[in-house]
């Protein structure tokens, strides 16, 4: 058994650990050059999220948002569909969900639960479009996601404002939906939680979506693992033409892909109605599917890594919102951070190449010459023989 | 001659403990073709890549003409007038020939790239060393030995003085192989050297002044190529006498396991590339196809196990009808195949050894329990694999990509055999793999034969179709032209007349053997 701190695992966290603190450094220089009050601003954006419990709570529920996000990139990147039409499926799996928990006339439990399932069908089927367009025309999906996600805020707009909209409403957005078809709160509701549960519930919204969202992260790790259709899709993914050759479905997979896909997009967008604005309105996602992509890359695109990527890009958004409030530092900087932390950790080669440095640099000290390199910075990676 | 190569005492051990090479002794002469041999695995290829820098010795001094040299890269090593053209070529396929040859180093002019020149110098390149290629052709759109030329190029635009192939003639046909023996030779006689790693014994015996045999990460020796025999190579190689000849049990054919019934096949382009191809294949014997590559064989295979559809005909496994049906559907039937291109079609790269055994099974069980892969299961029996079939790798978790050529088809090879096939349709078997591993197969397929099952055997190595085959039927511009009962008793002479279109047996004189 090799020890932890030389697990790939390991290795994965370092590198975005190391990522990220370069581009706190590099944001923190900018911010040098842009505010009054440089290193308060920074203050805000580092540790604003974590300052009170409401800040907490709203850090988490986006946190859980960009999860479920991930996870859809990394299932259809897993089969090396470049699909991104996650906006789309979202936005009207958070029509599907508010239409429900808004107008069924069914009691709460039920209702709650039809509105999930509501908004994951409707995820899915709306991917079926590129899905079978790719499988059967090879048409790119990449082009065919993107103009869908275009008519899917489309057709949600239009329904919001020509049928659910109410004169009366200030905003372009449904009525509220009534405190029982929300999502109760996270923390159950036991004599001894009694106190926790009521300071939580006075400041935050998190709900009962966080234990969804960690059986979905279980759920997509083991279909992607485990089963059968994980390792048509990981192999499609890896290589079409062996899986043609092997007798995998090829056309099927990646229908399936993209339909499962779906599922857990319609999920985001239930999320987004029925525990974050509690009402449909306009606007609703605002490009949040795109951060999904970002997340599933942060991840490495692996199910398992994806939880801590979506705290750690919710935790620079939550930030971003805090220091625009508390400071002359506008929330674009973070925008610059999170790209930065993105390019070095898509830069694959950036650890081994410091440790090559590292280790030059070392060994060039000890022996004083251009003595010969040596076993421990031979590049990694791609060691075989031939 | 004095040496321009020296590689002393070259020790190679990577991160994960494969000793690559060990005290390896290597030194090449100034205007000399020194071959490289030794089986897949032996360290020819990492032995290089130290030499051009791509990867770094754990011991060991390299002496480049009297200097002594140590590289961080191979840019270093290209300072040093080497060059190397890699067995999967490099070059960007969307642009033209003279961009790639210059790509990295163009000629400039008020800024931008001089286009002409571009052209130029790669057209004086090209005159220069009987190198031929078109300047302006999109690299997309040409073929493998082109290809090769370009990658040749290169190096040469680089002022290469010393060039490495890395098994050039793998990915070429016959003919392809001797217009680059060609450039090889003019090469050396403009003063260039090259070292040209093969494991193909014949090439050696004809292009190399000197050859070096590798085994096991040692060098066993080196020796001019005019001193010793082809025998004797093999020898030096594995360690063991080889048997070129095949010692096969007679035969004992069986009931008939697949009938093809005037197939015919037109390609994307409209050529009809098989024509009225009919013939069965019987339990117990091997049926080799001889034929020149591109008669067709290629897409015989294809249509026969469901890569591509048919445009006319019937072909029967079991009575029941498997042309034009999934390759799942075909392989339900019995059918494995040993794929031609092993690295498209055979193997997922980047994907473990382990899961590259079951794509053909996985579905069923015992590797599905529930709704579930069983992975414990799955491992286990990749252990088992890997060893009955002598997979050299240190786990099966790895990806296939971490093995040498000849131990990637030995896990295409242990696949396909471990289903118990019915019938197998095996694709150059052999093709660009070691001695070693090609003795290992061609005795696997005998052995599957001897045990009863029905073999279709492709393969442009004419000597292995004649060794092995019991039954030959040759193959010409799509139509099969002839039929050989008994392989045995049919001279490489007589088969060459019928491959290359020369003679034809009529109908009635094949219908009786088919």
């Amino acid at each position: 058994m090799k020890s932890f701190f030389e697990s790939k695992g390991f290795r994965e966290l370092l590198r975005i650990v190391l990522a990220v603190t370069i581009g706190l450094a590099l944001g923190f220089i900018i911010t040098l050059f842009v505010s009054k009050d440089p290193v308060g601003a920074y203050k805000s954006f580092l540790l604003g999220p974590i300052s009170r419990l409401n800040r907490i709570g709203d850090w988490l529920e986006e946190s859980l948002t960009l999860i479920l996000l991930g996870l859809v990139i990394c299932i259809v990147f897993g089969a090396s569909q470049w699909y991104i039409g996650v906006e789309g499926q979202m936005v009207l799996g958070a029509m599907a969900a508010g239409c429900v928990a808004l107008y069924v006339p069914i009691p709460p439990l039920p209702r709650i639960l039809l509105a999930f399932l509501a908004a994951m069908i409707v995820g899915a089927l709306w991917g079926l479009i590129p899905a079978l367009l790719k499988a059967y025309y090879n048409a790119n999906e990449l082009v065919t996601s993107l103009m869908m996600n275009t008519v899917a805020l489309k057709i949600f707009e239009y329904i919001l404002k020509a049928f659910i909209m109410t004169p009366k409403s200030r905003s372009i957005s449904s009525e509220l939906i009534e405190k029982p078809f929300r999502l109760p709160t996270f923390i159950p509701n036991l004599p001894f939680l009694q106190g926790i549960r009521e300071i939580w519930m006075k400041q935050t919204s998190v709900t009962i979506m966080v234990y969804i969202v960690i059986a979905a992260v279980i759920i997509v790790y083991y279909l992607l693992y485990k089963t059968p259709f994980g390792y048509e899709l990981r192999t499609v993914g890896l290589n079409t033409k062996f899986a043609h050759y092997g007798g995998i479905n090829v056309k099927r997979t990646i229908i399936m892909s993209i339909l499962v896909s779906g599922l857990v997009a319609g999920l985001a967008g239930a999320h987004l109605t029925l525990a974050i604005h509690n009402k449909i309105i306009s606007n609703m996602t605002s490009g949040l599917g795109f951060e999904g992509i970002n997340i599933a890359i942060l991840a490495g695109n692996n199910p398992l890594g994806v939880p801590i990527a979506g705290l750690l890009y919710g935790y620079l958004r939550a930030g971003s919102d805090v220091m625009e409030r508390s400071s002359d530092v506008s929330r674009e900087l973070v925008f610059v951070i999170q790209a930065m932390v993105l390019l070095l950790v898509t830069a694959e080669r950036l650890l081994p190449t410091i440790q090559k440095r590292v280790a030059d640099i070392k060994e060039n000290s000890e022996n004083g010459t251009n003595g010969k390199p040596d076993v421990k910075n031979v590049k990694e990676g791609d060691s075989h023989v031939a | 001659m004095k040496p321009i190569v020296e590689m002393k005492n070259i020790v190679k051990i990577y991160d994960n403990g494969v000793v690559a090479n060990n005290g390896v002794n290597f030194t090449v002469n100034k205007g000399e073709i020194h071959a490289l041999v030794g089986e897949n695995g032996a360290g020819k290829s990492t032995l290089m890549k130290i030499l051009y820098g791509i990867e770094q010795p754990t011991e060991g001094e390299i002496i480049i003409d009297g200097q002594s040299v140590s590289f961080k890269s191979s840019l270093d090593a290209i300072d040093h007038k080497i060059g190397m053209v890699h067995q999967n070529f490099m070059l960007v396929p969307s642009f033209t020939v003279a961009a790639n040859v210059v790509l990295g180093n163009e000629p400039i002019k008020n800024g931008f790239i001089d286009k002409d020149q571009v052209l130029k110098v790669t057209k004086e390149l090209s005159d220069q060393f009987g190198l031929f290629v078109q300047p302006d052709a999109i690299v997309d759109g040409i073929n493998v030995g082109q290809r090769q030329r370009v990658e040749i190029l290169k190096t040469l635009y680089r002022k290469a003085e010393i060039l490495i192939l890395d098994e050039p003639t793998a990915v070429l046909t016959p003919q392809e192989t001797q217009d680059l023996f060609k450039a090889i030779r003019t090469l050396v006689q403009q003063g260039k050297t090259v070292i040209f790693i093969t494991h193909k014994l014949r090439e050696v015996k004809e292009i190399s002044d000197r050859v070096t045999v590798m085994r096991h990460g040692k060098m066993i020796g080196t020796v001019d190529t005019k001193d010793v025999t082809r025998e004797q190579m093999a020898n030096m190689m594995v360690g063991r006498e080889v048997f070129l000849n095949i010692t096969k049990p007679p035969m004992k054919r069986g009931e008939k396991r697949m009938e093809i019934k005037n197939l015919s096949y037109i390609s994307e382009t409209g050529r009809p590339v098989l024509q009225d191809v009919s013939f069965n294949l019987y339990a117990g014997e091997i049926l080799g196809i001889a034929g020149v590559e591109g008669n067709g064989q290629t897409e015989l295979v294809e249509v026969l196990t469901g890569l591509k559809r048919s445009a006319g005909g019937q072909a029967f496994v079991k009575g029941k009808s498997v042309l034009d049906h999934t390759p799942r559907e075909v392989r339900q039937q019995g059918v494995a195949h040993i794929p031609e291109d092993r690295l498209t079609n055979g193997v997922a790269l980047k994907e473990s050894i382990e899961e590259n055994l079951i794509v053909d099974r996985y579905f069923s069980a015992p590797y599905k329990k529930g709704m579930m892969l069983d992975y414990r299961l799955i491992e286990n029996k990749g252990k088992e694999l890997i060893k009955q079939f002598g997979i050299l790798t240190p786990n099966g978790k790895l990806p296939v990509e971490s093995l040498s050529g000849g131990n990637m088809q030995k896990v295409i090879v242990a696949r396909e055999f471990s289903s118990n096939p019915f019938v197998l349709i095996a694709s150059q078997p052999t093709r660009g793999i070691d001695v070693g591993a090609t003795e290992f197969i061609r005795e696997e397929l005998v052995r599957l034969r001897t045990a009863g099952c029905a073999v279709l055997l492709v393969s442009a190595d004419l000597s292995e179709v004649m060794s092995l085959s019991d039954r030959i039927v040759t193959l010409y511009e799509g139509r099969i032209t002839g039929v050989f009962p008994d392989a045995a008793k049919v001279g490489e002479d007589e088969l060459g007349l019928y491959m290359l279109g020369i003679k034809h047996q009529t109908n009635e004189e094949m219908e009786k053997f088919l």
